[in-house]
């Protein structure tokens, strides 16, 4: 007996030299920042514990079911129809040669630079009494003609519509590594290629897809402005709704608690899809150019033609019904004012993305250089954010971070709010929010880098820094500039989060835009979110550039 | 690297100039008002400015929606730099008060300007405009004798001739509260059921869409707030123009209470930095000068007595106001909101 | 001699102890020796050459390079500080970097990296590629960059994972000598992970078996190939044909019965008589080899046996036998 104690110490002692033999400078930074980025999902969380409000079961009995139902047929429709543009055109892009192939390449990603709410009301616009939908049938002597689609189904539409450059740029990165030359080594054994493509290409992109997937439904559960004008009552309106109107904070963050559980629930199918990748996938990356096919001329119109579609229906569409109404504002709303907005959008954008990137490859290498598999694990939870609502975050880092400012006001460090009221709250809850958008590029294109590679580094005698710079960054600096743009972009549209946060001389875009279509004044309201998706350009067109350059 | 450290450098030094340039608490180095609102009219901005002009005080100017702004008040407790709260509705500045986020001010000048029913009882909260939410006709289709009241329009004759936006509207949930407050909980929702029943389409949209959907023959009534027919009638869209010259305003229940009214209002921060520049304010806010922009650019009715209406407003000639104390609104909005989910309106 | 490396006692397990890579290990390397840790794939024997270089901690034991321990439960030291030469399997050469600047990068701290370089790819025989990347080379070259990148900065051990086993069969053994002579020109001590023991039984001098993570022999060559610890080493070295009580019947031999044994497949010789132990069979299925043949035999007491023979057979029926002293014999 007294054997089997002294054995237990030991092992015990054991454990614990190895622990902090183990731990290393890199397994508390990670914690560190795992602590910064889950601050607000433990106030949300820790306000669970409060218990469900007194409305809750009001809520249960009247409003949960149709919750559950629309947010449910939307993820399913978003889905279906995400998945067709974004793998079809994905597809047709990266096999087929035809007309346009190049500029289509990257105008099928600029549907993303339009926030959905935007998409929303233009297309409401588009089929609306005297829209132009109507005054095409007018040609044709059909007077009001109309189509309603304010709706769950037009609401699926619009969004997906926004939303598949998400599925298409994953798709297209798995189609562009791996799949042509085991599409080829397919056809060498005699599969047609139509046959390889459904037997093999689609079940092999399964998981890239899944990834574009993710995102695109995170944003799906999370629109509240396009869900709430046609009047589709889903989770996030209804977290809104006990919040704001039903004064009930505790209710709100139940139903935040619910949609996080969907959400990772969500996550954890895409990691467990993506860990049986790993054991299947061919090694490295094929990096020879691949040839295009070339088919005959009425063909390639077809397919130009069908990778059309999602860019006229995402992008050109709206954009039309956008500049119509410019033109119809113009002389209310454009002034120098307008450029000065766009100048601190872009530099908030830049500024957000720049902090984004960085705490994102911060968590991805220092937890790989950390030696403990807990932190390694639980590394992951940094993306949690991007599941919980925009002003759920805002009020998640307010509540610590107010308590912070007071402390030092109390102690007489500060005369005025540090964090709160200035742009540092505002960017922490960006880089809360979007860690997970630029995680997902870094993290699949660091996979892509064989471990092998800085392995040889580090027993060549460089340290992780050292190696992190002269080998890691320059592999995966594609990789880093699509995270950095796609956060960009998400910036420059966020809106729930920046209203509650933003500093007084600060002002963005979207917050004009929104200010406008929520008083009422749709029209007006196209001019910033024409110069939403100018300033979006602008990282985009350069990416390309780059991307160009190096291929 | 070196392209890196310069990145940092710059991006600290956006930092540091933001910080710099961020309100002082110390009102006597610089006079300034920190303004937080749910208004955001391009008229309300260029009265802000005159203000700036005429008084010297700068103004600092937080745009969000009320709720959002009452939550971020809350959070920052005593240290909350906003000076005064305007909202769009009555409802949210009873809110406030009851959440000890205003504090009363007497001031002669507001008193005698505001009339007593448009303001809190103790004075904690002050209207600037008010609109009136009415029932718009389509010209064509409906004789405005057959209308009458709200608790009219769930007869059976209006199956499917109405629409009317979501009920997470504060104009809804404020016009349900006045309902609940004049006629009782029960009667309010036999009255929100009846009246779902009689919708021609299920709630979506905003109060321009509603006005459209009349229009376009969808339905043969709306409820809508009246600065927003002011506003289409004076649109530069010819389809709006049209959608608002094919109805008529009706102002319900002349005969009994008059028609519900509700205001954008006022109220000063309970630990508002700058009290005296928050006064001046209102007062600037509430002058004839002030209340004639809020009238003829916005289309609202000013609480002002002495400054007329716009024109358009003149052409539907005055009407009965309801004169339910505004306060009732917020105290009820939360029963309002269950009473809409329970009889399904959206 | 002078020990360079020794591994004491040392353990290593993923998963949360579930799965168990390295178990007990305990051995030791001399002084410009090469030596080959030979082992079924998933025996342990990547992950052994990753605790000796540092790329994993240990669960238990130690590690000690050139005197110094430089892992234990209580400090490991990283990686770049041991002074470890490491050719990945993958070659791992920095892609964005040319061959130059890829041999250059271990040489950072030092003055002549340039000249040194180009020392080291002369030696490999790559000296006009210097300016080349990696996709613009071989396999073979490939891999020759690698060794002369793990060379540059004279490690004191050089370590090579799974050398070979990208190369097709026909440049295997030529460049498996090249390689080997730049090695023992440098006198570096080498430690090389295999799968293929005619690598192992070719180039090194001493040769690690790993099975399931655990140390079963550690022998020169041919003290591995003629006296087996294990009938899993044995078979590691060509076919064995495990003596079980049936067979033991058929050629009437005499072994005890709780001991194991086990006769190499050429060791049974075909059609002669001359051998103690003798037994006839009837071939009941022939596969063609090419330099050799495999038959299935059906010994007259019913069992069955496969052979390789490099003869060729006439008729159904043969004679076959060994001898005593080809017996491999275990106590297991």
């Amino acid at each position: 007996m007294k054997q089997a104690g002294s054995k237990h110490i030991n092992s015990l002692l054991e454990s614990f030299f190895k622990l902090k033999r183990d731990i290393n400078r890199w397994s508390f930074a990670t914690l560190f920042i795992l602590l910064i980025i889950a601050v607000p999902v433990f106030t949300i969380g820790i306000k669970l514990f409060d218990g469900p409000g007194q409305s809750w079961l009001h809520i249960s009995d009247y409003l949960l079911p149709s919750y559950l139902k629309n947010s449910f047929y939307l993820a399913i429709l978003c889905s279906i129809i995400t998945i067709l543009f974004g793998v079809s055109s994905a597809w047709l892009v990266t096999r087929y040669h035809f007309p346009f192939r190049k500029a289509l390449e990257w105008l099928l990603i600029i549907p993303l630079a339009i926030p959905s709410y935007i998409v929303a009301y233009a297309y409401a616009g588009f089929f609306d009494y005297g829209g132009i939908y109507a005054s095409f049938f007018e040609v044709f002597e059909i007077a009001n003609a109309k189509l309603d689609i304010m709706n769950v189904f037009g609401l699926a539409f619009v969004l997906s519509i926004s939303l598949f450059p998400y599925v298409y740029v994953s798709a297209r990165a798995f189609f562009l590594n791996q799949a042509i030359s085991l599409l080829e080594a397919s056809r060498l054994l005699g599969v047609s290629e139509r046959k390889s493509f459904v037997k093999l290409i689609i079940p092999l992109a399964r998981p890239a897809v899944v990834a574009g997937l993710v995102l695109v439904l995170m944003e799906v559960l999370n629109d509240y402005g396009a869900a709430k004008y046609f009047g589709v009552n889903t989770f996030t309106t209804g977290i809104f709704r006990s919040w704001f109107s039903l004064e009930e904070p505790e209710t709100a963050i139940y139903l935040s608690a619910l949609l996080l559980i969907l959400v990772f629930g969500l996550i954890l199918i895409e990691k467990w899809q993506r860990r049986k990748i790993q054991y299947s996938s061919i090694k490295s990356a094929n990096t020879k150019p691949n040839k295009k096919i070339i088919l005959p001329k009425w063909q390639q119109f077809l397919i130009c033609f069908t990778v059309l579609i999602p860019v006229v229906l995402g992008f050109f569409v709206p954009v039309w019904q956008l500049l119509i109404w410019a033109f119809k504002t113009f002389t209310q709303v454009l002034n120098p004012s307008l450029f000065w907005l766009s100048l601190q959008s872009f530099g908030i954008a830049f500024i957000t993305a720049f902090f984004t990137v960085l705490f994102a490859l911060v968590l991805l290498y220092f937890s790989k250089w950390n030696k403990i598999t807990f932190i390694k694990n639980a590394s992951k939870l940094g993306v949690l954010g991007y599941a919980i609502p925009g002003a759920v975050v805002a009020i998640g880092i307010m509540m610590p971070t107010l308590l912070i400012d007071k402390w030092l006001i109390n102690q007489g460090l500060i005369t005025q709010f540090l964090i709160n009221g200035t742009l540092i709250a505002l960017v922490y809850a960006y880089v809360v929010r979007f860690l997970a958008v630029a995680y997902q590029p870094l993290e699949s294109s660091s996979l892509k880098v064989n471990n092998s590679i800085p392995d040889s580094s580090k027993i060549l005698g460089m340290g992780n820094f050292k190696t992190f710079y002269k080998i890691e960054f320059p592999l995966i600096r594609a990789g880093m500039l699509s995270a950095f743009i796609l956060v960009f972009i998400d910036t420059l549209k966020e809106l729930p989060l920046t209203l509650i946060l933003k500093p007084y001389h600060v002002n963005t875009l979207a917050v004009k835009a929104y200010e406008f279509a929520s008083d009422e004044m749709v029209m007006q309201a196209a001019i910033p979110s024409l110069c939403i998706i100018l300033t979006a350009l602008i990282p985009v067109i350069f990416l390309n550039k780059l991307l160009l350059k190096n291929e | 690297m070196k392209n890196t450290l310069y990145l940092l450098l710059v991006i600290v030094a956006f930092f540091s100039c933001e910080n710099d340039k961020k309100s002082t608490k110390d009102a006597s180095t610089l006079k300034e008002i920190n303004v937080y609102t749910h208004r955001h009219y391009e008229s309300d901005q260029e009265l802000f400015k005159a203000f700036e002009e005429e008084s010297g005080i700068k103004v600092n100017v937080i745009n969000a929606s009320a709720d959002e702004l009452i939550q971020k008040m809350v959070l920052e407790g005593e240290q909350s730099p906003a000076d005064v709260l305007i909202t769009v509705d009555a409802g949210r500045l009873h809110r406030a008060k009851a959440k000890n986020l205003l504090q009363p001010i007497t001031n002669s000048k507001i008193d005698s300007i505001v009339p007593s029913h448009l303001k809190d009882k103790e004075n904690y909260w002050f209207g600037l405009t008010k609109r009136a939410r009415v029932i718009v006709y389509a010209k064509d289709r409906v004789d405005p004798m057959e209308l009458s009241s709200y608790e009219n329009l769930v007869d059976e004759k209006w199956k499917n001739k109405i629409v009317v936006r979501s009920s997470s509207n504060i104009y809804n949930q404020s016009l349900m509260a006045s309902i609940i407050a004049n006629d009782g909980e029960d009667a309010a929702k036999m009255w929100a059921e009846a009246l779902v029943n009689n919708m021609a389409r299920s709630p979506k949209g905003n109060d321009r869409d509603q006005v459209k959907a009349v229009a376009g023959g969808e339905a043969d009534l709306a409820i809508v707030n009246t600065y927003y027919i002011g506003k289409m009638l004076n649109s530069k869209d010819q389809a709006e123009l049209d959608a608002a010259q094919s109805v008529e305003v009706f102002f319900p229940n002349q005969e009994d209470r008059g028609t519900h009214i509700n205001v954008s209002g006022i109220g000063v921060a309970k630990y508002a930095p700058n009290q005296e520049a928050a006064i001046q304010f209102i007062t600037y806010l509430l002058s004839e000068k002030s209340q004639k922009i809020f009238a003829s650019s916005n289309y609202e009715y000013p609480v002002n007595p002495n400054v007329e209406n716009a024109e358009v407003l003149k052409s539907w000639g005055s009407f009965k106001e309801d004169q339910l104390n505004l306060s009732k609104l917020g105290e009820l909005n939360k029963k309002a909101v269950i009473l809409f989910d329970e009889a399904g309106w959206k | 001699m002078n020990k360079i490396l020794e591994i004491k006692n040392l353990s290593k397990s993923f998963d949360g102890g579930k799965a168990q890579a390295i178990d007990q290990v305990d051995f030791y390397v001399n002084q410009g020796d090469i030596c080959a840790v030979v082992g079924e794939s998933g025996s342990g024997k990547t992950t052994l050459i990753r605790l000796i270089a540092g790329l994993e901690n240990p669960d238990q034991g130690k590690i000690i390079i050139k005197g110094k321990e430089v892992s234990s439960i209580k400090k490991v030291l990283v990686p770049e500080k041991r002074n470890i030469g490491m050719v990945f399997q993958e070659y791992a050469l920095f892609p964005h970097l040319n061959v130059l600047e890829n041999v250059m990068y271990g040489l950072a701290k030092r003055k002549d990296k340039k000249q040194r370089a180009e020392e080291v790819l002369a030696l490999v025989g790559l000296k006009e590629y210097k300016e080349r990347y990696a996709h613009e080379l071989s396999g073979g070259q490939q891999q020759r960059v690698a060794l002369a990148r793990a060379l540059a900065p004279e490690p004191s051990l050089l370590i090579l994972d799974e050398p070979f086993s990208n190369l097709d069969a026909m440049m295997r053994t030529q460049l498996r000598n090249e390689i080997f002579n730049i090695i023992k020109k440098t006198g570096v001590t080498a430690i090389f992970v295999t799968h293929d023991t005619q690598d192992a039984l070719a180039v090194a001098d001493e040769i690690l078996i790993l099975q399931n993570g655990k140390l079963v022999q550690k022998d020169e060559a041919s003290k591995l190939y003629h006296k087996p610890q294990s009938i899993y080493v044995a078979s590691l070295f060509g076919n064995t044909v495990q003596l079980n009580k049936g067979l033991k019947n058929a050629f009437r031999c005499p072994l005890k019965e709780d001991c194991c044994h086990a006769i190499r497949n050429e060791n049974i010789s075909i059609n002669v008589s001359d051998c103690e132990f003798v037994t006839t069979a009837k071939i009941i299925k022939r596969t063609f080899l090419g330099t050799h043949s495999q038959l299935l035999l059906k010994l007259d007491n019913g069992e069955n046996l496969s052979v390789v023979t490099n003869e060729a057979v006439l008729g159904d029926e043969l004679k076959i036998g060994f001898n005593s002293n080809d017996i491999l014999a275990f106590d297991e």
